[in-house]
């Protein structure tokens, strides 16, 4: 019985991690939008008061990018660029950008 | 005609007194102007100087129930993982906390925290938490 817990939980786990948003076409978006400030896999940002993206929660992500694009976050630069992302694209960045290594970490 | 007298020597020795007065203080204000650079530059380091240790001895009590715990979620006002801070560019750490602070950014948690905050606490929890990406 435990067993079959554990396995379910795994899967209601996994399910969430990997969510809606697909990588790969995130990855295509993230070299057209976010490069130039963040780099391709969101570890490279351009100047020292841009935050790295990559291995942030995905969820985070989303909630963020959906922020700046309907204007609950107000910074002008990322609105701009939240602007022209429709939710699937928001996904996808964040599923792309929440699979790459970094130094990110939860704990310390 | 003595009146006249006086009011002469009178009206000299106010007016030698008067330029004594003005000739100090041009002094000072020369003495104040070339403290001056050296106080601005004291002062300058526009940046703050953040100080791991203090934050670790004193400020993050405050995040780790929330940014210490590994995979924690918000309660309000949406669930949602609370984003890695730990291993994040200092500076971001800065302008997120004061973006919270004033507003630009939204959440009530985090509004509260920062609100309590000053630039040297800021600078020692991003000093704490931040690595700096090469």
């Amino acid at each position: 019985m435990n067993r079959i817990l554990v396995v379910f939980l795994m899967l209601f786990v996994a399910g969430a991690v990997h969510a809606r948003g697909k990588a790969d076409s995130g990855k295509k978006k993230a070299e057209q939008v976010c490069v130039a400030c963040h780099g391709v896999d969101g570890n490279k940002p351009s100047t020292p008061d841009q935050p790295v993206l990559a291995g942030q929660h995905y969820d985070y992500l989303v909630r963020a990018l959906t922020d700046y694009k309907n204007g609950r976050r107000t910074n002008p630069i990322m609105k701009a660029f939240a602007a022209q992302l429709s939710k699937q694209d928001i996904e996808d960045l964040a599923a792309w950008f929440s699979m790459q290594k970094s130094l990110l970490h939860d704990q310390r | 005609m003595p009146r006249f007298l006086l009011s002469a020597v009178l009206g000299a020795a106010l007016a030698l007194g008067a330029q004594a007065a003005l000739a100090q203080e041009k002094k000072a204000r020369k003495k104040a102007a070339a403290k001056e650079p050296a106080a601005v530059v004291a002062a300058a380091p526009q940046e703050v100087v953040g100080d791991a240790k203090a934050a670790h001895d004193r400020k993050i009590a405050m995040c780790v129930g929330c940014h210490g715990i590994p995979g924690y979620k918000t309660a309000f006002p949406d669930v949602y993982h609370v984003p890695k801070i730990a291993g994040q560019q200092p500076a971001y750490l800065v302008a997120a906390l004061k973006a919270y602070k004033s507003g630009e950014r939204s959440h009530p948690s985090m509004r509260g925290i920062a609100a309590s905050l000053s630039d040297q606490d800021m600078a020692d929890l991003a000093a704490y938490y931040g690595t700096p990406a090469k």
